[in-house]
């Protein structure tokens, strides 16, 4: 395939049927073609005008820095042939979440068989299952604000997927609250699994009571004294007694996370003699002061 | 009734296996007997749905090769009354009118005399089983209440029919064995129960009641996605914990003030049930009961005498 300098304008930039970039905008790839030009030809597809099978990124800088002429690669293929082109061209560089998204939708409505489909969601480290597939799609169909939200967090599939168990304004909603906050995905999972709890029980997503979190700890907590009720009583409980026994930094009372162990753990920090004995003065009175019973009463239920 | 695809398996390893049990709760010390691996009922809240990965039915049907392994291990125990049960993965009887596999086995246990076999089912249909009955069969119904059965135990027989099956069966000599599990908190749910041991009571003859289990939701934390994203509101309700064997469970104050409600109720509607917990915590036992259930071993003694009061000397 001999490789050409053709005219911007001689291409269809509109035409996204084999775009599976995301997002297409990309400030370090502008510069690179401003310092260098582009260095890897892209690859159109002979029609008039050229369809772009590769380089929809390259492109969007060339456009946005005024160059006139590209260089390129015209080659005459079915539509399916050039999909599939886009998709294996772009897998070496791995694909984020929306353009794995992008790339099966594409498939499914190039009409490829489930067994190709399959095949290319394993090459993409998915599991090749229809649930699975499904998300994807769903991911592909949605707005830009949830698409460019999961990049810019590199939300995990679980939380994509409560994501989408939310209706649009409610994603809305939580993605504003979210956006500001810096959390790990874990947290976004256990928040997100938290709040559609509190939907499933009570018809409504809870957002007016998380407004005004300042980091992602208190949004969790927060949402635990919603979602967990009896849970929150009886750490609030414990943590209450505990400063009542007022307790020196060399002894610490702790229970199980749950209060399921009926157990409690004392420990002790100790450097001498009169550490044990000054924490053996300290345990006995608030053992007379009925402390120890009282968390012992917590933990058995 | 319709069923997905059963394949028949050829015999090999254990069919009769120890019930797995876990970590830090008290097991009954069930045997369990894998005859048919997969269920053609379809509940919500179903724990199959994490162990096994295939909608198909897998059936073991060579009785020969299982009651081998039942005479092994009933040989090999020398302190407690052996029970057996089909139900683990399985509904017991869902598939018996088709498949005929309980007919071999009620048959074999009632020659042995010297364990029970338990078909545990929420199929009410024991019509072909009734002229080969025999004591050392308890043919047992998961319960719950009618809401929770039709809006979580699709396919399965409305509990006025696992209750008139289950006088049935007590009517043709056999004990029965009911079972609360999984009991499920949602709005409302106390009254549900009440009236739920009120048809118990009124339907069955509470003293040929072998057993009664009680085993609030329980479920392997991947299932928490399940009913999720099958929007489970019954399911979701209560506040969830993780375990100590891992697995997702009501918080124990919710445990234990739920099981102390029904036990209450069913001690007052008959004092001498024998009632038990599926997989709890000992404390639990002690909270609740007033007893103390150390381990499993103290478990299955309860058991034996359970056994040995309701049969004498003729196991």
């Amino acid at each position: 395939m001999e490789m050409k300098t053709i005219p911007l304008n001689d291409i269809d930039l509109n035409d996204r049927r084999f775009c599976i970039s995301y997002p297409l905008e990309d400030e370090a790839l502008t510069e690179s073609i401003r310092e260098i030009g582009i260095v890897q030809p892209v690859l159109l597809c002979d029609a008039s005008p050229l369809i772009v099978i590769t380089g929809f990124r390259r492109l969007a800088s060339a456009k946005k820095l005024g160059l006139e002429n590209i260089p390129a690669m015209v080659r005459k293929v079915r539509a399916d042939e050039a999909l599939l082109l886009s998709i294996h061209d772009n897998l070496g560089r791995g694909l984020n979440t929306v353009e794995k998204a992008y790339a099966l939708e594409k498939m499914i409505g190039a009409g490829f068989s489930r067994q190709t489909i399959f095949g290319v969601m394993a090459l993409l480290s998915l599991k090749p299952h229809e649930k699975v597939l499904g998300s994807f799609v769903a991911i592909a169909n949605e707005g830009r604000p949830l698409k460019d939200f999961i990049i810019r967090r590199g939300a995990s599939m679980k939380s994509i997927e409560y994501l989408l168990e939310l209706d649009a304004k409610e994603r809305r909603g939580i993605i504003s609250l979210l956006s500001p906050l810096h959390i790990t995905d874990s947290l976004l999972r256990e928040i997100l699994e938290m709040l559609i709890l509190i939907k499933i029980r009570t018809g409504a997503v809870y957002l007016r009571g998380l407004r005004g979190a300042s980091d992602g700890r208190e949004l969790k907590a927060r949402l635990k004294k919603k979602s967990y009720p009896i849970l929150s009583s009886m750490e609030k409980k414990f943590l209450a007694m505990k400063q009542r026994c007022a307790l020196p930094p060399h002894i610490d009372i702790k229970v199980d996370p749950f209060f399921e162990k009926e157990y409690i753990d004392i420990l002790l920090k100790i450097k001498s003699e009169n550490d044990v004995r000054a924490a053996i003065e300290k345990l006995k009175a608030i053992l007379e002061d009925g402390y120890i019973r009282s968390i012992l009463e917590l933990t058995q239920g | 009734m319709n069923s997905p695809r059963a394949e028949h398996a050829p015999s090999q390893g254990n069919i009769v296996r120890d019930c797995p049990g876990t970590k830090d709760h008290i097991c009954c010390g069930y045997k369990t007997i894998d005859l048919i691996e997969g269920c053609a009922l379809s509940c919500s809240y179903c724990i199959l749905k994490a162990y096994l990965n295939t909608p198909a039915i897998t059936i073991h049907d060579d009785i020969p090769y299982i009651t081998s392994q039942i005479d092994g291990m009933t040989g090999r125990e020398a302190r407690h009354i052996l029970r057996f049960g089909t139900g683990e993965l399985s509904d017991s009887l869902a598939l018996d009118r088709r498949y005929r596999l309980n007919r071999p086995l009620v048959e074999f246990f009632g020659e042995r005399k010297n364990a029970l076999l338990e078909l545990k089912s929420k199929w009410a249909y024991i019509d072909h089983l009734i002229p080969h009955l025999n004591p050392y069969t308890i043919i047992s119904f998961s319960v719950a209440p009618q809401r929770i059965i039709d809006e979580e135990e699709k396919r399965t027989s409305p509990l006025y029919k696992r209750l008139k099956t289950a006088r049935k069966a007590q009517d043709a000599g056999c004990f029965v064995g009911l079972h609360f599990d999984p009991i499920i908190i949602y709005p409302g749910f106390e009254k549900d129960y009440r009236y739920l041991i009120e048809d118990i009571s009124r339907i069955l003859d509470m003293d040929r009641i072998i057993w009664l289990s009680l085993g609030l939701l329980r479920f392997p934390p991947k299932l928490l996605g399940h009913y999720i994203e099958h929007n489970r509101k019954n399911l979701l309700y209560g506040e969830f914990i993780r375990g100590e064997d891992g697995k997702m469970r009501y918080i124990k104050q919710q445990r234990i003030k739920v099981y102390t409600m029904l036990y209450k109720m069913l001690k007052k509607k008959n004092k001498g049930l024998f009632i038990y917990f599926c997989m709890e915590r000992e404390d639990v036992w002690r909270k609740v009961t007033g007893m103390t259930v150390r381990d499993d071993d103290a478990l299955m003694t309860l058991f034996d005498e359970r056994i040995k009061h309701l049969y004498g000397g003729k196991i």
